[in-house]
């Protein structure tokens, strides 16, 4: 007998009905029955023969009988079941026997026929099987395109999107350093105002790219164990050297033995990346960023405060919301995707963390995250 | 004023390759492009640049890549400093591309838009008679 874990390769046959029954009036009248309404049917005395069918052809329905000589009803049951579970499988019962029933249904069948039954009892149930048929394929087939829509828009904007506006900015870029004096004023200004709209577009699609991949589970492992102080040392030096960053100043103190944290290295990077970077982009003239950690039974804490500008009340709670910036006098200069938080969330919640923030406006903001402690450490920096 | 140094480009960006190679000019580089992989290694043969800006990727995905590997056999490229620019790179932490990760046979690895400021200070440096490349042929480590 062919081995049953085989796939069909072709197309299941969308109205066959497979009936196994080693009775041989009880095939000939399904057969009948079902193929005066336009289904066709295949009938086999055993098991056996009729799996092999099945394996050969797909079929949306079985139709079994649960007690033969050879292969029984539940042996039938089972290796179908096994072969493809979106078969619809009705046992035919004997005479008052629905303890049989229900038990066929806890094995996987989809619906039971008792002996003696109408033509009309029979088609009803074929028909509904059927319909619970064209429904999985139909789920199954929307799960896919889905997958392959998702897949498609990540390579789309990743690659097509981005190529043409990073030779753009490019352009900008040295035109801007090259020519400088040589261009008049205005083309300066709106070259200056086109490199920032490019800009934010370029940290738009990262940001966004990044949300992609960690909602399709590609990119926190929550196994592998990362020590923040590295991290965070990098970050800072990185982070030091931008504009934005030039008057503040950034204190660092994180405890010399701090265990490692759940997560693996690169979405630890983006989440205090994004953090530091808050903290320096919302940050005063002559202000201080600080960050410090703790540890707390299983739970790492990192802080990261600054003196800025501070979140109005009434906006905390739409803080982790997508696309959702503060729209102030303050912020309206300041570049941003409304991405940050969201996807530091995002991020803290797949490592089992979370993340609190608490502000005053006018004087600061303060962001903690917990993480657990990893059992090992697996990342070295 | 000395010879000028050879850069080489080899990039399938046009755009990329021509505003780089308009900022090196003016900054009195000698520049040669090429578009392609093959054609990148090749002309690094008999020109034997004093740098070499290579994109990662270009049309295959690992064009870029392989083509840096090829050349780090020949010997007269071993010690060339390489430079790596990528946009589809740009947003990995640093780590993940720098040379030092092992994972590059390049000296520097920069996202795309570069900021020509940087770049400029960066060749300056790679090219400098002081400077001393990360030993590629024998597949070593800086040591410092």
């Amino acid at each position: 007998m062919a081995p049953l874990n085989s796939v069909k390769s072709n197309p299941p046959e969308e109205n066959l009905v497979v009936v196994i029954d080693d009775d041989e009036i009880m095939r000939l009248s399904c057969e009948q029955i079902l193929e005066k309404v336009g289904y066709r049917v295949e009938t086999f005395a055993n098991g056996h023969d009729g799996i092999r069918r099945l394996q050969e052809v797909g079929s949306p329905l079985l139709l079994v009988d649960i007690k033969m000589p050879e292969l029984d009803g539940f042996e039938v049951i089972d290796r179908v079941r096994k072969l493809d579970p979106s078969v619809a499988i009705v046992v035919i019962t004997g005479y008052a026997t629905i303890e049989t029933a229900v038990d066929a249904m806890k094995a996987g069948a989809y619906d039971f026929l008792p002996k003696p039954f109408t033509p009309g009892e029979l088609r009803m149930i074929v028909d509904r099987g059927f319909e619970r048929w064209r429904l999985i394929k139909e789920g199954q087939r929307l799960r896919h395109e889905k997958e392959e829509a998702e897949r498609k828009f990540i390579t789309l904007v990743s690659h097509q999107l981005k190529t043409p506006l990073v030779a753009v900015k490019q352009y900008l870029d040295v035109l801007l350093f090259s020519q400088q004096g040589q261009l008049p004023a205005r083309a300066v200004e709106w070259v200056t105002r086109s490199q920032v709209r490019l800009g934010e577009m370029l940290t738009l699609i990262q940001d966004w790219l990044a949300l992609a991949k960690i909602e399709r589970g590609r990119c926190c492992d929550r196994g592998m164990g990362t020590q923040i102080a590295p991290i965070v040392d990098d970050i800072v030096q990185d982070q030091r050297q931008l504009p934005a960053a030039s008057d503040l100043t950034i204190d660092v103190a994180l405890p010399p033995t701090l265990p490692p944290v759940c997560g693996d290295r690169v979405s630890i990077s983006m989440l205090v990346s994004n953090l530091i970077g808050n903290a320096i982009k919302y940050n005063r003239p002559g202000g201080s960023v600080s960050i410090r950690a703790f540890t707390g039974g299983k739970q790492v804490t990192l802080e990261v405060s600054d003196t800025g500008i501070g979140i109005p009340k009434d906006c905390l709670s739409h803080l982790f919301e997508e696309f959702y910036r503060v729209n102030t006098k303050e912020t309206r200069d300041i570049p941003g995707t409304g991405l940050g938080l969201v996807i530091c969330n995002r991020i803290v919640t797949e490592l089992g963390g979370s993340i609190e923030v608490s502000s005053t406006e006018g004087r600061g903001t303060t962001v903690l995250i917990h993480l657990p402690v990893a059992e090992t450490q697996t990342e070295s920096s | 004023m000395s010879e000028s140094k050879k850069v080489l480009i080899i990039d399938d960006d046009r755009d990329f390759a021509h505003a780089i190679e308009a900022l090196l000019q003016s900054s009195g580089y000698q520049v040669r492009c090429a578009c392609n992989g093959r054609d990148g290694l090749h002309l690094a043969k008999t020109l034997r640049p004093d740098l070499i800006l290579l994109d990662i990727m270009m049309t295959e995905r690992t064009e870029g890549f392989f083509m840096l590997q090829e050349a780090r056999r020949v010997p007269e490229l071993s010690q060339t400093p390489v430079i790596v620019v990528s946009s589809i790179y740009a947003d990995q932490p640093i780590f993940r591309v720098s040379p030092e990760a092992g994972w590059l046979p390049a000296d520097l690895f920069l996202p795309k838009p570069v900021d020509p400021a940087r770049l400029l200070a960066e060749i300056r440096r790679l090219t400098d008679a002081a400077y001393s490349p990360i030993s590629h042929a024998a597949g070593g480590r800086r040591e410092s």
